[in-house]
């Protein structure tokens, strides 16, 4: 659920960046904090074990100019992706705007990968949201493994549906992907955000500049 | 739909969240939603209120479970201890919370006291706010015009 301050000229989104242990989501938001411009990004929160794998969740707030006049800000998150923290998820995907499906491309991670998927519809069931309803886009990270598992299986495996979500490849390790992916969800995102908001009242309107 | 705050509710939170420092003798106070969100702030503390609300929102919702493991439907509030600063976060109603931020000059227990009339006043607000934005009367007037001028993120500087 976006949340818009008209005093403050604010509008707040959230996006979560999903998938399987180790598939690469921290390293997304890693990689975003080390090459965006620093006056467009906060400070990256990480909640992790001592061994660095993601216990609670990463957080780092992006700034943009998406409006004209307001500031609006991403507040992109992560969910660990180890199986025994599904509380954990559940507690991150609450008011969601958006999500990046991060699929790790290594073969013997095909099975982590759909269970994963699966996990996700059934979390966003238990607040009665739909995959197909909240914008959603698919990385294949790890496009530089000697085994990468070939697009037009990941295809299948994940994005067999009627209305396919956006793919990007990436090697999130080298930045390769990285942007491509967070500039098409935060597009995303901005769409439904008027679309929804247009349903309900004209005062929020949607133009296109030349 | 999205949750929106107009200039009066805005005004109004501000005037309570005021009042809560000042009656508590607190350095900060925060209201934010479950999600995280960042609703309002008041305070002289100097840390960054998006990432208190996203961390407040998880201890919050972690406690919450927690306390559905002992059969508790939820503990009322979550309280941090330390040397120099302390936490109060409690439940204004069931997706938005107040984060208290006091120092060892204030007691926790006038936190306690004034924190409770207060989640009671800003609950009324939001309320409204909510009962106003199904009402769809705080968004007209409100245009939001979107930027389309390239990639809205790059790397470099």
């Amino acid at each position: 659920m976006s949340f818009v301050n008209f005093k403050k000229k604010e509008v707040q989104l959230k996006i979560v960046y999903y998938g399987p242990g180790m598939s690469g989501k921290t390293t997304n938001l890693q990689v975003i904090h080390r090459m965006i411009n620093p006056t467009a990004r906060g400070d990256l929160t990480s909640v992790a074990t001592s061994g660095e794998r993601t216990l609670f969740f990463d957080f780092m707030p992006l700034v943009a100019q998406a409006f004209e006049g307001y500031e609006t800000r991403f507040q992109l998150y992560t969910v660990p992706g180890q199986v025994i923290y599904n509380l954990t998820r559940r507690l991150v995907l609450r008011g969601v705007d958006g999500m990046v499906f991060v699929a790790d491309s290594q073969w013997s991670k095909m099975a982590e990968n759909a269970e994963s998927l699966a996990n996700l519809a059934d979390n966003l069931a238990l607040q009665r949201e739909r995959l197909g309803d909240i914008p959603c886009v698919l990385q294949y990270n790890k496009r530089d493994v000697p085994d990468a598992t070939p697009l037009h299986y990941l295809e299948y495996l994940l994005n067999n549906r009627d209305v396919q979500l956006p793919t990007f490849n990436a090697v999130a390790t080298t930045g390769e992907g990285v942007f491509e992916t967070l500039n098409m969800i935060a597009r995303l995102v901005l769409h439904r955000f008027l679309a929804v908001n247009k349903h309900k009242e004209d005062g929020v309107r949607e133009l296109v500049l030349v | 739909m999205s949750r929106t705050l107009n200039e009066n509710t805005s005004n109004e939170l501000h005037r309570t969240l005021c009042d809560l420092l000042v009656l508590s003798e607190a350095d900060d106070c925060l209201l934010c939603d479950t999600g995280g969100y960042v609703l309002a702030r008041e305070g002289d503390g100097d840390h960054d209120p998006y990432q208190m609300a996203a961390l407040g929102a998880g201890v919050y919702g972690a406690s919450r479970e927690l306390a559905r493991l002992l059969g508790e439907r939820e503990f009322n509030v979550v309280l941090h201890q330390g040397t120099q600063k302390s936490i109060f976060i409690c439940a204004v109603h069931a997706d938005a919370l107040l984060v208290i931020v006091f120092s060892q000059n204030a007691s926790a227990g006038l936190v306690k006291l004034y924190a409770k009339p207060a989640a009671v006043a800003v609950r009324a607000l939001l309320e409204d706010a909510r009962r106003l934005a199904m009402e769809a009367e705080d968004l007209a007037g409100h245009p939001l015009v979107l930027n389309r001028a390239g990639p809205l993120f790059r790397a470099g500087p």
